[in-house]
């Protein structure tokens, strides 16, 4: 719905607007040379923001103790993707207390909306969203990230450890 | 023929039916698992518990044979309870791995949990480990830990299959299945007994892991592995086919199909199939739209109908057949078509439970129909024509299934003494592409991708619909015919009103179905 | 006072033997009986009363009248799988007197018109089965089985059949599968053995004391036989009395005997400086009696079966106060556990379940729930499954948490026995 205004006298001066615009841009400008501190941009990509470590950035596939992904390749994190950008292909696992694990673990991050959701329906804590996010490429194809960028690339220090241990849950007799 | 009723549903049953057998009949819901209406009655699982009027003590419902006037419920509170119970004594040793089970969307423990359970569980102790990934044969994988020892499989094995492979092992809580030392669960029907396994304790290696179930889509259709046509489901979805599973038809296969059958999925994906129409011609190759290249034959066939002869395999429907052959005889006049059949020693063998050596689903049906047009064609008279010359195109409908035409290759050999041959077919055959006369290739559509009829070897004529495309380019027999004699695809195919096999009403294996519907994956933020 | 009817010549060797047997008025009511009509005795033994001994208590007569009447094939089968906790009357019964069975089994086996039965011995039980084998012998030479015996045209075979050791197997349909080669695991009732049992023939499954009690009232025929005992519960029985008693051992008293005369008087009374605190009347699958109620307790069907336990194959166990319920239990449910057969789920999970409830108190690790929890298996395991093993592994739970509650509290509060030095704290702490 479209609001008109009827041109009233007041509007037709319109000097006075633009001076105490230019005013404030002033106030601004000798503020930011005076104190730096005060400046609210930053001087990307020299500087960088510091987000929360709670913050949802790139995904990342936990680790087992002994290095393995700890992902069991159920699918339930594929199921409740809103966006379906995560594809796995499972296979069986020579040691039969695992059972089951992805071959490959692919996720289309362009089509991820950061929800979170597969996080939430994993069973085994082996998905998280981490705190990375500036990921640029310089093709499609940089995009897609494969079970190994996912779970060991360089700034991961060779993978995170799951909180989950199997020879508990083992025990336990899950 | 006693009356009773059941949940206030008033039902007439046959003498010596039990109440199980009358909760069928009025669609009641009723939990279960070791029993199963193609199997003997065991009585182990205790889930079927109900209430009959008059007597203090619950009774199972699978062995409690109905008597007039019975009044039976299990909608009571007491009942309702019960049941909880039985539910978590099946649950207290079951191991929670259902993102790893291949079960999990389709198990018997999670629908019943959902119906009655929904409960902490009260057991605080260890559980009872057993053995994990047991090897049982060539096809099925077992997990001890999930079997709730409902033995439906060892009564398959002993009553079905005849077989008797599989036993129960050890006592009490320690119970196990398993097979005696040395021998393997090795049988024509094995994988049925991961049809009727309720929970995921026998798994198929062929479809383990490969999808998750609810992401599969399912059509019902018969199943083209051989002449008995065994009502069948196809699972499938946008990246294929990947396992097919029996349906209940008492005048056919009742509730089992045999191991071959289960495999027919793999010629339907379409990295088996010819996609697109081929020509080759002095070693040179060219694609071509299946439609253009069949249009394009009409001229030939039109210019020398006297040298043209046509091969067909029973594994078209009858509707392909009768325009293929009329089109043929009317439009043509060409009468030299032969019936291709492949395994002639073993053709009419039957092994008395499913498995028929005629491994062509409508062999009946193509024989009707060139009865019907007159026609006698020996094979004798196509392999002297194709020696002498006198055949010089041959229209072969080659296959869908060639995995049982285990001789191809020698045909693929006879066949290609004509000057021209066109091969009418969904499967890829490699040798094809290696011949040196001219070869045209129509790509077909397979069975689950058309409607049709196949007429069984007991002579019963069975309607079935289309599942999905896979490739979409593909023609059926009906168009190839259409577009070879000269016309174009203006009609739309008659549409089946009333598929007849879906008309018997089936018994529902797990009465439960609409839970299962239910239960399907809904993300609810808290609530799961 | 012993009532000795079985038993009055089981002080004797000689006894044992065929030679011995016959002194004693051994094989004469053979002889009477098949000259008899069949009918004539299953109705001679229906009016004596006479009531399975193994356990249900049912009535023998009205068994054997369910038999179909036909001339199929028939069998008899001797039920001397005698595996209930406490119980070891049949052991002496074969031990001191194989005839004396043999010579009931061919009375019956005529009055029931089967030409083959079987003796189904606890696999256990080594010596009563080399008894017994080698009684059949003595019997079939001297043409006491075989064709034709002693002239009357009944020909009848018998033999011995050693079991592989499950207490399921002394349950009628599990003993049926166990003959016919199978697991060890009950049947789905109906039908009933007596219409399709053993190789789907009818079949009669009967206690070893029953059968052998069937010579007595074809000797002095059924009225005679129903003198002894009560109204109800005629007959004089065994009872193998085991515990904390002076004098454990076998007794053959008339049924309605008091259970307080059977543990003072035959038993000799408590040991010294111990009082008494429970007994189970029946094996150890019958709901226990505490002291207060054994004292007014008379042992026969009826009265047992109104103070809420049952009388069962007479092990009458005496539990005194240095005995600790909650060990006492965890072995029962360690017995229970170990014999299920695994068929039903409620029995097969549920007596692995209440074991771990049971032996998480007795290691200290118990919940005060744990004790509502057993209460709640139990009640959903009676009368759950195919056979009773689920029940006789329920009810002893029920009696033991209700009659018991403080020393199972106490245990689980203090993660120690209430009664000092027992077992399982002796072995554990």
């Amino acid at each position: 719905m479209s609001v008109v205004q009827k041109a009233g006298q007041s509007s037709k001066w319109y000097l006075p607007g633009i001076v105490t615009g230019l005013g404030i841009t002033l106030k601004h400008m000798i503020k930011n040379i005076v104190s730096k501190k005060q400046m609210v941009t930053l001087n990307y990509p020299e500087e960088k923001y510091e987000y929360s470590s709670r913050f949802k950035g790139n995904h990342i596939l936990t680790v087992k103790k002994d290095g393995n992904i700890r992902c069991t390749a159920c699918m339930l994190c594929a199921t409740n993707c809103p966006a379906e950008c995560i594809k796995i292909t499972a296979d069986e696992n020579p040691d039969p207390k695992v059972e089951k694990f992805p071959i490959a673990y692919e996720i289309d991050i362009l089509r991820c909306v950061f929800c979170g959701f597969c996080e939430e329906a994993c069973p085994v804590d082996a998905i998280r969203l981490g705190p990375e996010w500036q990921t640029p490429g310089l093709s499609g194809t940089n995009f897609t990230y494969d079970i190994n960028h996912l779970a060991y690339r360089p700034s991961l220090k060779g993978g995170i450890q799951s909180h989950v241990d199997d020879e508990e849950r083992h025990k336990e007799g899950i | 023929m006693p009356k009773c009723t059941i949940n206030g549903k008033e039902v007439e049953v046959k003498d010596g039916q039990t109440i199980m057998e009358a909760f069928y009949k009025t669609e009641e819901p009723i939990a279960h698992y070791c029993y199963h209406p193609g199997l003997s009655v065991a009585g182990v699982c205790r889930l079927c518990i109900c209430d009959i009027e008059g007597n203090p003590r619950p009774q199972i419902a699978c062995n409690t044979v109905v008597t007039e006037g019975m009044k039976v419920t299990n909608k009571s509170e007491k009942i309702k309870d019960g049941v909880k119970w039985v539910l978590d004594f099946h649950l207290i040793n079951h191991p929670l791995d259902c993102p790893i089970c291949d079960q999990a969307g389709e198990c018997g423990l999670q629908e019943q949990y959902m119906e009655f359970g929904k409960y902490d569980p009260e057991m605080a102790e260890h559980k009872v480990k057993k053995h994990k990934v047991v090897d049982l044969g060539p096809t099925v994988v077992l997990d001890s830990e999930r079997c709730v020892l409902c033995s439906r499989c060892v009564r398959f094995t002993d009553e079905v299959s005849k077989t008797s492979e599989l036993g129960i092992f050890n006592r009490g809580d320690r119970s196990e299945i398993g097979t005696v030392e040395g021998k393997k669960l090795d049988n024509k029907y094995s994988l049925n007994t991961v049809d009727i396994c309720p929970v995921g304790a026998l798994t198929s290696k062929d479809f383990r892991f490969r999808q998750r179930v609810w992401y599969l889509k399912d059509s019902e259709t018969v199943c083209n592995g051989c002449s008995t046509g065994c009502n069948v489901k196809v699972y499938f979805n946008k990246e294929g086919f990947f396992r097919v599973k029996p349906v209940y038809n008492e005048k056919v296969n009742g509730h089992w199909m045999c191991d071959e059958g289960r495999d027919i999925y793999k010629f339907l994906n379409k990295d088996a199939r010819f996609t697109t129409g081929i020509v080759r011609q002095n070693g040179a190759q060219t694609e071509m739209a299946p439609g253009a290249l069949a249009k394009e034959l009409h001229k030939e066939i039109k210019a020398k109908k006297d040298q043209v002869a046509m091969v067909l395999t029973g594994q078209y429907t009858v509707e392909e057949y009768e325009a293929m052959v009329s089109s043929m005889v009317k439009e043509f006049g060409v009468t030299k078509i032969y019936h291709w059949v492949n395994n002639k020693e073993s053709f009419d063998s039957f092994d008395g439970l499913l498995l028929r050596g005629d491994k062509n689903p409508n062999t009946k049906g193509l024989l009707q129909v060139l009865e019907k047009h007159q026609i006698k064609g020996v094979w004798g008279d196509l392999e002297a024509g194709l020696k002498n010359k006198s055949i010089k195109t041959l229209i072969v409908a080659g296959p869908e299934n060639k995995a049982v035409f285990d001789n191809l290759e020698s045909y693929v050999k006879l066949f290609s003494q004509a000057e021209h041959l066109v091969w009418l077919g969904a499967a890829k055959v490699d040798s094809l592409l290696s011949l040196n006369n001219k070869v045209s290739i129509v790509p077909l559509k397979t069975f689950v991708e058309k409607e049709g009829t196949f007429v069984n070897a007991a002579g019963l004529e069975q309607k079935f619909k289309r599942a999905t495309t896979v490739v979409h380019e593909a023609l059926t027999l009906t168009e190839t015919a259409i577009l070879m004699s000269g016309k174009n695809l203006t009609v739309p195919m008659a549409q089946i009103e009333k598929p007849a096999f879906l008309e018997n009403k089936r018994r529902q294996d797990q009465v439960m179905l609409e839970n299962r519907k239910k239960n399907e994956f809904v993300f609810k933020r808290g609530s799961l | 006072m012993e009532t000795k009817l079985l038993t009055e010549f089981y002080h004797l060797d000689e006894f044992r033997f065929l030679e011995g047997y016959k002194k004693h008025g051994g094989y004469v009511n053979l002889a009477k009986a098949l000259k008899m009509q069949p009918q004539a005795i299953i109705d001679e033994v229906k009016a004596s009363g006479l009531r399975g001994r193994g356990g249900a208590g049912f009535s023998t007569g009205m068994k054997w009248s369910f038999l179909p009447k036909n001339n199929e094939p028939r069998y008899l089968v001797c039920n001397a799988d005698e595996g209930e906790p406490g119980t070891f009357k049949d052991r002496l019964m074969m031990e001191r007197a194989p005839h004396q069975l043999i010579e009931g089994m061919i009375i019956s086996a005529f009055a029931v018109g089967s030409k083959k039965s079987y003796i189904y011995v606890r696999g256990e039980y080594y010596y009563p089965v080399e008894v017994l084998e080698q009684a059949v012998q003595e019997a079939y030479k001297a043409g006491l089985l075989g064709k034709n015996i002693l002239g009357s045209g009944f020909d009848h075979d018998m033999d011995v059949y050693r079991g592989a050791g499950a207490y399921i197997c002394g349950e009628e349909t599990g003993l049926i599968s166990s003959l016919e080669g199978q697991k060890g695991q009950p049947k789905l009732k109906p039908p009933f053995p007596a219409v399709k049992g053993y190789l789907q023939k009818p079949t009669i499954v009967n206690n070893v004391e029953t059968l052998a009690a069937v010579k007595y009232i074809i000797r002095d025929g059924g009225a005679a036989y129903k003198k002894f005992g009560t109204e109800k519960s005629p007959g004089t029985k065994l009872f193998s009395l085991s515990g904390n008693v002076r004098k454990p051992g076998n007794y053959e008293v008339n049924l309605g005997y008091s259970l307080n005369d059977l543990i003072n008087n035959e038993g000799g009374g408590m040991k010294p400086g111990r009082k008494l605190k429970a007994v189970i009347p029946g094996g150890s699958s019958a709901p226990v009696l505490t002291a207060e109620e054994a004292m007014k307790a008379t042992l026969d069907y009826e009265c047992l079966a109104q103070m809420g336990t049952m009388l069962g194959s007479g092990a009458v166990i005496v539990i005194d106060d240095s005995q600790c319920m909650v060990d006492m239990l965890g072995v029962l449910m360690h017995f229970y556990h170990h014999e299920s057969c695994g068929q039903c789920t409620p029995c097969r999970e549920g007596t692995g379940w209440l074991n771990k409830i049971v032996h998480s108190i007795l290691e200290g690790k118990g919940r005060l729930q744990d004790i509502d929890l057993l209460v709640k298996v139990a009640d959903n395991m009676k009368g759950r499954t195919i056979c009773a093993l689920s029940d006789a592994a329920a009810l002893p739970v029920l009696s033991f948490v209700t009659k018991f509650r403080d020393e199972f509290e106490f245990y689980v509060r203090e993660g120690r026995s209430k009664v000092r030095g027992s077992f399982y704290a002796q072995m554990h702490h």
